[in-house]
């Protein structure tokens, strides 16, 4: 079987009144890639995962998975059908612990029972990294390990897709080295990465492949360095000068 | 400071078992008095099941508690129905009522859900007005009079225990698990893979059918009402208060902020009859701005500090 286009957006168009968020964007996700997207601030990339987890419902256009269209599907569905995510302010359950923060992924998400939550909860947050912490509550830890619960959360669904969205914004470059340690390890377990980041250098590193998106538009995709290279994707965030 | 699971289990049980033999040494005005809070705790639990877990503040609260009443009322006085069957299709209806109403108000958020509900309680108190041929209308019913209070007592007590037993269910349960991370960050909730609007829908319906159970009591316990009674938005305000100052979301919660709060209305009332409103609203202020987590979450904060 070739797994090619796991995920496919097409030609997806989001409004918000006069603003077009997206402007007929496709984008395809084959199974087991790292893909990177970036753009300005307003581009409309956190807008394009929206869309993809089923937040918003697109004015038109498609999102196909598995080969079935899941544009109107609603958020928890999609998730059970093996799409997870995570926010870019983080929205941790702040009065619950860490654990129970994760078995909701497990219990819902991959539909596991309270004991085999607990196990997979704890599991998923050794691998993050979180396992001391797990009867603490998300109020009382670091900005770092919140956005690594998040993380958590997400892995806790058993998804075939993550979508990340800014996951390493405001840590530090050592803390930025182990998320992406760990986001290498995510993917060499089978899971498919779409990511939203900042930090270009993540994203140079990690990425296979890069979409760029400008006023809601795709303006670029390929190889990082191609990327980078591209004079459209420089007009847009340096202006026409830099060219 | 720690206190073992199974003291708490034993002095749970020490104390059904003491409320279960109050009445061979109680009676008269007491009896009636404990009936009184145990509606109390009914109404505060059935409050908390769907705001103390899913954040979702109800402000029309009360007519789940009107329903109740008015369809029990209603199968006695008109089909000659036995209290209990009419009680329980009042619940039923309660419920019912809730969910159907909660399918548009549920999709509201924090303030504009509590106007839709506080508007909703008090259409219902006109139609209740309107429909004076099935309702008796500002009339009211009067239901035949029952003045057996040993039989309300373990009425209500049993009502009790059943809203505690589903929020101890609540508190343990994947369902209710899923209940509190919808109050905490329902966006999340939803993208983890819990359906968010039926979990909140079948909250509403359970907290509506406990509700229901409580007015129908208090119809054939009161034996007359009318619509500014089981339809008051003061009993709404009642509810929100004993949920909150007792600790909104936890098991104890509404039991102590219930007993609390009616023990000291029924002293105000009886020593200040004129100002005892101030007072209470005294209360609510001080709940709010240094309790904001209840006594219950007072108690854990000082007293059992996590460590």
């Amino acid at each position: 079987m070739i797994l090619i286009g796991l995920l496919k957006v097409e030609r997806v168009t989001k409004n918000f009144g006069d603003l077009t968020a997206l402007d007929a964007v496709d984008v395809t996700l084959d199974k087991g890639v790292i893909l990177g997207m970036i753009g300005p601030n307003g581009s409309g990339k956190t807008t394009l995962f929206n869309v993809i987890s089923g937040i918003y419902t697109p004015a038109s256009g498609q999102v196909h998975y598995r080969g079935q269209t899941i544009t109107r599907k609603r958020p928890h569905s999609i998730c059970r059908m093996g799409i997870a995510r995570t926010f870019q302010v983080v929205l941790p359950f702040s009065q619950m612990t860490v654990l129970e923060n994760v078995m909701i992924g497990a219990l819902y998400g991959s539909g596991l029972s309270l004991r085999e939550a607990k196990e997979k909860g704890i599991e998923v947050l050794e691998f993050v990294g979180l396992k001391d912490k797990i009867h603490t509550v998300p109020d009382n830890i670091t900005t770092h390990d919140r956005r690594r619960l998040e993380l958590a959360r997400a892995l806790s669904t058993d998804p075939e897709i993550i979508l990340l969205d800014e996951t390493m914004a405001g840590l530090t470059p050592t803390e930025i080295e182990e998320v992406l340690d760990l986001l290498r390890e995510v993917n060499k377990r089978g899971i498919t990465i779409f990511m939203v980041e900042h930090i270009m250098k993540a994203v140079m590193t990690l990425c296979e492949k890069i979409i760029v998106l400008n006023y809601g538009q795709k303006i670029a995709e390929g190889a990082p360095q191609e990327v980078a290279e591209n004079e459209e994707v420089i007009k847009a965030y340096l202006g026409d000068r830099y060219v | 400071m720690k206190i073992p699971v199974s003291a708490k289990w034993w002095a749970a049980i020490a104390l059904v078992i003491l409320m279960a033999l109050a009445p061979l040494r109680i009676s008269g005005y007491s009896l009636r008095f404990i009936t009184f809070i145990f509606m109390w705790i009914g109404l505060a639990a059935s409050l908390n099941l769907l705001t103390g877990y899913t954040g979702y503040l109800d402000f029309g609260h009360v007519a789940f508690f009107g329903i109740g009443a008015y369809i029990t009322g209603i199968l006695m006085l008109k089909l000659g129905i036995p209290f209990f069957p009419a009680m329980f299709i009042g619940a039923i209806v309660s419920g019912i009522t809730a969910v159907v109403v909660g399918i548009p108000t549920m999709r509201l958020k924090g303030a504009y859900f509590a106007i839709g509900m506080l508007v909703f309680a008090e259409g219902l108190k006109h139609v209740a007005l309107e429909l004076d041929g099935i309702t008796g209308g500002g009339n009211g019913l009067s239901l035949p009079i029952y003045t057996n209070y040993v039989f309300f007592y373990y009425i209500m007590f049993s009502t009790v225990l059943l809203a505690i037993g589903i929020t101890y269910w609540f508190e343990r349960s994947k369902f209710g698990l899923a209940l509190m991370a919808i109050r905490e960050a329902e966006l999340a909730a939803e993208v983890s893979g819990v359906n968010t609007f039926y979990c909140k829908l079948i909250a509403f319906g359970i907290s509506a059918f406990i509700a229901g159970i409580v007015g129908g009591i208090y119809a054939y316990w009161m034996s007359f009402f009318y619509p500014g009674d089981v339809f008051n938005v003061l009993t709404t305000v009642h509810m929100i208060i004993m949920a909150f100052l007792g600790g909104a979301g936890t098991i104890l919660g509404p039991i102590i902020g219930a007993t609390f709060l009616a023990a000291i209305e029924e002293f105000l009332w009886a020593e200040f009859k004129y100002t005892y409103l101030i007072t209470v609203g005294f209360i609510v202020v001080v709940v709010v701005l240094y309790i904001p987590r209840g006594i219950v979450g007072l108690i854990r904060e000082k007293v059992f500090a996590r460590s």
